[in-house]
């Protein structure tokens, strides 16, 4: 049989399925007998103590100075422990004749509920330690393993419906083969974590977790969008030859991978790279790019149930700057809500999440949160050449309260002792129209910017790229967005700015010449991607750059503007 | 019994961390040990950490304290001394 889906990440692995089922509880109304009320309580009292002793050994496993994360756990010893709720659910058990999972859940989610409630953010985040808590009791009274993509034992095809954010941040990369979802589009979480550690990844394949048997071996075509079971011999030889060939292409690539951009005639393009992790995989590929363009720090958030501490945050920037010595680090600070959702933080449902209380806009309204990660940036900043930049930036008063901001922590940093540079550069991520439509005004003022496409994309063109319904309206190539950035690009110049594009038109080839042609200078983009866009820069001389820029902004649809450069890469 | 008022100083309030050590105090204690927020009246159990948390003490908030047993006096007082410690924090 043969599965299709869309390529969020190449590839071609031989490998055996591992399901990966995320433990969600089933809960409904049970009574239980009235002759069985002791038993149940004592039940109820046996998972306690052993979900007790699970977090025990969580905390022995821990390092000793991370003292905020071992506190959050003795809380949740404490919270197991609870007068309150343990007399509440026995009072549901013996009364009411409530089956202890039943009971569990409702005394539960009614704490969880006042508590999300609350209009102190740091209140609000306790309703994680509870949902914590929560499922790890009734995961307990199901009497289901602990399955996690952390312990994989050997090398698989990870098969499942979803994975969340937190799924995806702490499984073991080394043993993941390749992804296969049944969600998932190619600007989600799973993607571009996929994408940035190579591994091949197939999603939004129709019920695949019941199609696949546990521990069957597959092709993953992660080239053409394939998933095949019980291949015939022609097809194992077919694919073993494919394989072959594409490593011998990313070979050929690879050769790209450590020239120095010029174009052929003579101009330096600085490419660096969007990464998510200080992982040790990321920052190997430091020697051959300029630095890192995009490091999207709500992975670092999204890995936990708790917030990153200040301390976390610190260790992970300090050793990306280190990594990367002289070389600019852009880190952005935390872009959260839309498609992303925290484990970590109670966020209210919105009816537009994407024109909701997101990024920047969720940060001032969670200060605390806001300040430590600028705190925890503002220590790191002696280790290296920072860039600090912030997200979802709509207007001017969003850019000069974000500064008032970081200019309040470094003063606190200050007072406090703390050592810290004073030239680290602050800018902002162009992906709200209005502040592209202001970046004459914007460039003045900021130190630098780079345009976010994707989402760029989405606010010009007015479509949520989730949903399925209007993704034909999402066209990376209309040109609108080619016009917008080219406006952004002559205001940056001007003002001999910095100005850089990530997201996804940035590792695309096909466009690469379009970017030049408008002057910009540097891009960001994922590791897969930076192969095949030098090879691109060192045939391309500036005067077809620019030739093929103003082309492009005399089309009229997203159709011709890919139609000619589709055409423009077929002449070389 | 035995009541007390005290305002929280603390940065963080009377949430995860200082809200685990108080309600360990309170555990030790053998009377019945009740705190309430002045400003929202609710008043609840001292020894349940949820509860506690529930009570959304953050900083400024005035609490009473209320005591009732054989070491209602003792227990009262140091749990005030605990809030007025700042819990260790700054």
């Amino acid at each position: 049989m043969t599965y299709y889906g869309i390529v969020a990440s190449e590839g071609i692995v031989f490998g055996d399925v591992f399901h990966y089922e995320p433990f969600v509880p089933s809960i409904s109304e049970k009574k239980i007998n009235s002759a069985d009320i002791d038993k149940n309580i004592k039940s109820y009292e046996n998972i306690c103590e052993k979900a007790k002793k699970e977090i025990q050994e969580l905390i022995e496993q821990m390092p000793q100075r991370d003292t905020d994360k071992l506190k959050i756990f003795s809380a949740h010893i404490e919270i197991v422990s609870d007068v309150a709720i343990n007399e509440e659910i026995r009072g549901y058990i013996a009364n009411e004749l409530y089956s202890p999972d039943y009971a569990i859940n409702l005394v539960y989610d009614k704490y969880i509920k006042i508590i999300s409630r609350s209009k102190d953010p740091l209140i609000r985040e306790r309703a994680a330690d509870l949902k914590d808590v929560k499922l790890r009791l009734l995961r307990l009274w199901f009497n289901v393993d602990n399955t996690s993509l952390s312990n994989l034992q050997k090398p698989v095809v990870v098969v499942a419906s979803d994975l969340s954010p937190s799924d995806t941040a702490t499984m073991k990369r080394e043993n993941v083969l390749a992804i296969l979802t049944e969600a998932g589009g190619i600007t989600s979480h799973t993607a571009i974590l996929a994408k940035s550690c190579g591994i091949p990844a197939v999603l939004g394949i129709p019920n695949i977790t019941k199609e696949l048997k546990p521990s069957e071996t597959v092709i993953v075509d992660a080239i053409e969008g394939k998933v095949i079971t019980n291949p015939t011999q022609d097809e194992i030889d077919y694919y073993a030859a494919r394989k072959k060939e594409f490593n011998i292409k990313m070979e050929e690539a690879k050769s790209f991978l450590s020239i120095e951009p010029f174009t052929s005639d003579g101009v330096r393009i600085e490419i660096a790279l969007n990464i998510c992790s200080s992982d040790d995989r990321e920052l190997a590929h430091r020697n051959y790019t300029d630095g890192v363009g995009l490091f999207r720090t709500e992975f670092l958030y999204m890995k936990n149930e708790n917030l990153p501490t200040e301390e976390e945050q610190f260790e992970e920037y300090k050793k990306v700057l280190q990594a990367y010595k002289d070389k600019p680090v852009t880190i952005r600070t935390l872009d959260i809500g839309g498609d992303k959702k925290l484990p970590c933080l109670e966020l209210p449902e919105e009816d537009n999440p994407f024109l909701g209380l997101r990024a920047l806009r969720l940060c001032f309204d969670n200060l605390h949160i806001f300040k430590t990660q600028l705190r925890a940036l503002y220590r790191a900043s002696i280790y290296g050449n920072l860039w600090i930049m912030f997200p979802m930036v709509g207007s001017l008063e969003d850019f000069r309260l974000a500064k008032k901001i970081t200019e309040e922590v470094k003063a606190e940093l200050a007072a406090g002792g703390y050592d810290f540079r004073n030239d680290v550069k602050i800018g902002i991520m162009v992906e709200i129209p209005s502040i592209a439509v202001m970046a004459d005004k914007v460039a003045s003022e900021v130190d630098f910017a780079s345009i976010g496409t994707n989402d760029l994309c989405q606010y010009l063109t007015a479509v949520d790229r989730l949903n399925p319904k209007v993704v034909q309206y999402y066209q990376v190539y209309h040109p609108a967005l080619f016009r917008v950035i080219g406006n952004v690009a002559k205001a940056f110049r001007e003002h001999g700015k910095p100005l850089s594009i990530c997201g996804e038109l940035s590792g695309d080839p096909l466009v690469t010449p379009v970017l030049i042609g408008m002057g910009i200078r540097k891009l960001s983009m994922n590791e897969s991607s930076v192969a095949a866009v030098k090879k691109q820069i060192s045939t391309l001389d500036m005067q077809s750059a620019k030739r093929i820029a103003n082309t492009v902004l005399e089309l009229e649809t997203a159709e011709q503007v890919e139609a000619f450069l589709k055409s423009e890469a077929a002449q070389k | 019994m035995y009541s007390r008022r005290v305002v929280v100083q603390n940065k963080t309030g009377l949430h995860a961390r200082p809200a685990s050590d108080f309600v360990s105090m309170a555990k030790k204690i053998k009377s019945q040990i009740t705190i309430k927020s002045i400003e929202e009246d609710v008043e609840v159990d001292a020894k349940s950490i949820v509860l506690l948390i529930s009570l959304g003490a953050g900083k400024g908030t005035e609490v009473e304290i209320t005591a009732k047993g054989e070491d209602e006096k003792e227990a009262v007082d140091s749990l005030v001394a605990l809030i007025e410690s700042k819990f260790g924090e700054e």
